[in-house]
């Protein structure tokens, strides 16, 4: 049997066929096409904020990408470029919160990552060509940020990534304090790309996109922490 | 307690939301909403790798709307207008016979109840305007078909079958809302218990020899009477041993 991998989804009004703007429930497949290429089985979990039981028949914790955080968890209030979702935050803080407290590998994708640090007591830049004075971690609608990461020697993502370091960026808000986690990715400017939890099975957060390119360092780790 | 954990199957589809256009393992918000209303926890399954092994995490399962079921797995020829999704059928026939063999409590709607029919060796009607020259089942002549919503479904009667379990769970008549174009033909192994008394479509399924099989060809997702809902949570939930003061009857 594999290890079933648990995504959170989005939820957006969505538009196919005859159908038109309804709301939905949903995940790029990139993230469930890479999950199963490293031999999970991919289930998507719809927002729910009553219990976090659902990750009793899960093997590991996938956050994925999405909109912004509501700034009110971490104590600020919302920036006029934030867009943020409460019910999503309410039934994704519920399972990270527990997933970390049972040892359940996660990785956490972009918000993902973000996720994890808030979680954590940590909190977010808002708009980070406000802090950073540049728009390198997404250029325009679209396109992707290309980046050389540097990483902590002797980290967990470190040593996954190899010699290979370049990452692809989309977003605009960004850690600014990972909380309990350990940073340990940075891009050039000095942002923070990659966290951990080194007394953790394998919780780990990258501000990049690995599910575009179905990258098997990053997803048949978790897979394997979760087998 | 916990809540039973039930699965419904999900689109692979492309999709278009905010600047997007991609394909997303995905399923509307209404079905979701009718698992968690009614006492369960969703997950979906998406069809992109088929196996049956997640069917051994779960207390219960949901066979959702979609596109057609592919004639070639009833022996039959293309109508023109038939429009299938080989990814899903293949996944969900799979699922569903796994489901029927080890009695996990099963739901199908619309599409579902097909893939059930299908799956229990039976056939379907592919454009049921051909057959009864009217249009009760789809949305209403005008209607911009990119503007579906609820008040552009179709609406007719059902009347069901004394002594069968869906008349227990619904009583002898009910109006529902409607979406399809294809129909249950021969039920197989399952009994049809409820039809559009117009024109004789099956509108219900079900099984004497499963803990809980229904289908049902309308969308009581996109109701407030989530009775055949209510249901499966309660199936499920008594099929796993979890208590069952959270699923007051209806």
């Amino acid at each position: 049997m594999r290890p079933i991998i648990g995504i959170t989804s989005y939820v957006v009004p969505a538009t196919w066929g005859v159908w038109h703007e309804v709301s939905t429930a949903l995940i790029p497949n990139d993230y469930v096409a890479a999950v199963e290429l490293a031999g999970g089985r991919a289930v998507i979990l719809p927002p729910d904020e009553r219990d976090a039981d659902v990750l009793r028949v899960l093997d590991g914790l996938l956050l994925a990408g999405g909109p912004d955080i509501e700034p009110g968890r971490y104590g600020a209030e919302p920036a006029p470029l934030t867009e943020s979702r409460p019910e999503r935050d309410a039934g994704e803080f519920l399972l990270v919160r527990k997933a970390l407290e049972l040892d359940l590998p996660v990785l956490g994708v972009c918000r993902g990552m973000q996720v994890l640090a808030v979680a954590t007591g940590g909190t977010l830049h808002q708009h980070l060509p406000d802090v950073l004075g540049h728009e390198q971690h997404r250029p325009a609608p679209g396109v992707y940020g290309e980046h050389e990461a540097r990483f902590e020697g002797g980290s967990l993502i470190a040593k996954l990534m190899g010699d290979d370091l370049g990452i692809h960026c989309y977003h605009h808000q960004g850690v600014a304090d990972p909380g309990t986690l350990r940073v340990t990715g940075r891009t050039e400017d000095g942002l923070a790309e990659a966290v951990e939890a080194p007394d953790r099975r394998f919780v780990l957060g990258v501000q990049w996109h690995p599910e575009v390119t179905r990258d098997q360092r990053l997803f048949g780790a978790l897979v394997e922490a979760a087998g | 307690m916990r809540r039973p954990l039930i699965g419904m199957t999900a689109y692979a589809q492309q999709v278009q939301y905010s600047n997007n256009d991609l394909m997303a393992g995905m399923l509307p918000m209404t079905y979701v909403r009718a698992v968690h209303a009614t006492g369960g926890r969703a997950v979906l399954i998406t069809p992109d790798d088929p196996d049956i092994d997640v069917l051994d995490s779960l207390d219960g399962i949901v066979f959702s709307g979609g596109g057609d079921v592919d004639p070639a797995h009833w022996g039959a020829e293309r109508h023109p207008a038939t429009d299938t999704d080989a990814a899903r059928d293949a996944s969900e026939m799979m699922l569903m016979k796994a489901a029927l063999d080890r009695d996990l409590p099963i739901l199908g709607v619309c599409r579902g109840m097909q893939v059930m029919a299908v799956a229990g060796g039976g056939t379907l009607h592919q454009h049921l305007p051909d057959l009864t020259g009217n249009e009760l089942h789809q949305a209403a002549a005008g209607t911009d078909p990119l503007a579906a919503d609820a008040a552009a479904y179709g609406r007719h009667d059902v009347v069901i079958e004394p002594g069968s379990r869906a008349h227990d769970l619904l009583g002898p008549r009910l109006v529902v809302n409607s979406f399809h174009h294809q129909a249950v033909d021969d039920p197989g192994k399952f009994t049809p218990v409820g039809w559009c008394p117009d024109d004789r479509i099956v509108e219900i399924i079900e099984s004497a020899n499963h803990t809980f099989a229904l289908g049902v060809q309308w969308h009581p997702e996109r109701t407030a009477d989530l009775r055949v809902f209510t249901a499966l949570a309660e199936a499920a939930a008594e099929r796993s041993g979890l208590a069952r003061r959270e699923f007051a009857r209806r």
